[in-house]
């Protein structure tokens, strides 16, 4: 032990006390779904979902007003069945196409208490009515201009 | 949780690192004015960006910050005689100006050139409202000086400490766009401290534990909205801004003065926290003031003739766990200041951030940590002047707002986060 220390939370606070701290590896916390709201969220999605993720599934929400959730790949998904087993959802909007999406999403995960979290990308104004439309539901509203933000929001989740 | 590679470059901010570099982009808080009070006073050793220097006002209150170490034999000036429009190393005498210039080496001949060839490494070193402000980087760089609020409001309406923090910057700093730590450690503080009580701000902070959040890009750095319940069909809002690199401002609290903090990185272990109070309309009030002097609010008070608080990790922080049980404090350490202190601490002089498990609610330290990172970057690949350095994005302000559940805080607070000269801040 290295010292003196004048006291505990001194000795405890040090560098070499640091390196006691336990170790061992840290299971992803997460199992999320990221949602695209409109169709150049769409193109954002797909390119995040090409980098490796360990508990994440990514989606499209509908086409235009129309709620329609679907796998990348185009597959129908029920709603209800795409916010089943999640615990945090992560919607991503560019423009106001996705407003209709954003609440039903939105309601769907607080009537199963899924933390959701969204990311607004562009200068905000252009997806106002998605915003509005996801605020009484998203714990987090992530206004950026850039999409690295889904990235480092999803890895810092340990998603 | 973050990569270890970019916790290294966001924490290490010595010479030739990515964020020293960045740092060295900026004007930043060297000492307050206080410490060097008159011309001819003592010098003052400062450690900042892990270099150490000497700073002190020459008989005609020239502001030096230069080498602590005299270029002879590397005796530390801080036992220096200042004297004659100079620092006199008391070794061997040699002697330096406000620029680090060395004037005088005795053993010389009268009329040897010897001394101009010798110079120590020195900053500007300016006063700015209370405090002296240093730039380290390009002097080709350097950009205008600082224009926060706080600094240019009339002396009578403001007051800035500063504390010793035996943690990397970065940790302290996260404390100040987290916003929802507040409900839960400073909880006692609201009820009671005379900085904070009596706003009706209060009453929604402690019914509403579980704020939403709303982050967003600005020029100079970001604004974290925190949402609580107020009214029905309404919401209230604190909205904290951050300017890059470390300054930023807590929401206020009725027609209290307003608050923030700056921190600086003395080494990668320690940083001073620059504490400010000020009221944009009004002179402090004698009470506000000794409020502030004794410790109260966002201050710490400090161990007599120092900067270290006197609750520190070397007393545990005077922890009271009596005072914990009645409900006083929520963590058994008083006042706001030390409260985040001893926990940020804790985490050791630099926490590892890669055993982290951040939640959304955290969207605001992971936002800022991408955009100290890039900017470091970009700085370091493309030379390109990273956000805040511009003097135009200082001129914010934080605000508390309760505002129709619709509306964005953004839309609806643009004046209110912008500083307007003479007028109020929006708080609630």
């Amino acid at each position: 032990m290295a010292g003196p220390y004048l006291s505990e939370s001194a000795r405890a606070a040090s560098a070499a006390e640091s390196r006691f701290r336990i170790t061992r590896p840290i299971a992803p916390a997460r199992d999320a779904r990221i949602i695209a709201l409109d169709d150049r969220a769409a193109a954002v999605v797909r390119r995040v979902a090409d980098r490796t993720w360990a508990r994440a599934g990514f989606y499209l929400a509908g086409d235009g007003d129309r709620v329609a959730p679907r796998t990348l790949d185009g597959a129908p998904v029920a709603l209800a069945d795409l916010l089943t087993g999640t615990d945090v959802v992560v919607v991503v909007a560019t423009d106001d196409t996705g407003r209709n999406a954003a609440a039903a999403v939105g309601a769907g995960c607080g009537e199963r208490a899924v933390m959701t979290a969204g990311v607004v990308l562009g200068d905000g104004f252009a997806a106002d009515d998605a915003v509005a439309a996801l605020r009484p539901h998203a714990r987090v509203l992530l206004l950026s201009a850039d999409e690295g933000d889904l990235v480092d929001l999803l890895t810092a989740l340990r998603v | 949780m973050l990569r270890q590679d970019i916790n290294e470059l966001l924490t290490q901010t010595g010479p030739g690192t990515p964020m020293g570099e960045l740092f060295r982009q900026y004007w930043i808080p060297a000492l307050l004015a206080e410490e060097l009070p008159e011309n001819d006073s003592p010098p003052v050793r400062v450690k900042l960006l892990s270099e150490r220097l000497v700073a002190f006002r020459d008989s005609e209150g020239r502001y030096g910050l230069i080498d602590e170490f005299c270029a002879h034999r590397g005796a530390s000036l801080w036992f220096g005689r200042n004297e004659e429009a100079g620092l006199r190393c008391p070794y061997h005498g040699w002697k330096y100006d406000h620029t680090g210039q060395c004037i005088e080496v005795p053993s010389e001949a009268d009329n040897s050139s010897f001394c101009e060839n010798v110079k120590l490494t020195s900053y500007p070193l300016v006063k700015v409202g209370d405090l002296l402000w240093t730039h380290m980087g390009d002097p080709a760089k350097r950009p205008g000086l600082p224009e926060y609020e706080f600094l240019h409001v009339p002396p009578e309406q403001t007051y800035t400490s500063k504390r010793w923090q035996q943690s990397n910057w970065l940790q302290a700093f996260e404390g100040g766009i987290d916003s929802s730590h507040v409900t839960f450690l400073h909880s006692g503080g609201l009820k009671s401290d005379p900085l904070f009580k009596g706003a009706k701000g209060n009453e929604y902070n402690m019914k509403d534990t579980k704020p939403f959040f709303e982050v967003a890009d600005t020029e100079g750095g970001l604004f974290v909205g925190a949402r609580r319940n107020a009214e029905p069909g309404t919401y209230y809002w604190r909205i904290t801004p951050w300017v890059m690199p470390a300054f930023t401002m807590v929401p206020p609290r009725g027609d209290h003065p307003m608050h923030g903090h700056f921190w600086v990185p003395i080494d990668d272990h320690n940083c001073w926290t620059y504490s400010f109070d000020y009221h944009p309309v009004r002179s402090l009030t004698e009470q506000e003031r000794q409020a502030m002097i004794d410790g109260h609010g966002v201050h710490s008070k400090n161990i007599p003739g120092t900067y270290r608080p006197m609750a520190n990790m070397d007393n545990d922080y005077l922890i009271d766990r009596e005072a914990q049980k009645r409900g006083e404090t929520y963590s058994g350490v008083a006042g706001i200041a030390m409260q985040d202190a001893s926990l940020q601490e804790s985490m050791g002089p630099i926490v590892d951030r890669t055993k982290e498990r951040l939640v959304p609610a955290d969207s605001g330290i992971i936002k800022a940590r991408q955009k100290l990172y890039k900017s470091a970057v970009a700085l370091r690949d493309k030379g390109q002047t990273p956000p805040g350095v511009d003097p135009e994005h200082h001129r914010v302000r934080s605000a508390a707002v309760v505002l129709p559940a619709a509306e964005s805080f953004l839309d609806s607070c643009r004046d209110a986060v912008k500083v307007v000269p003479g007028a109020p801040q929006a708080s609630v």
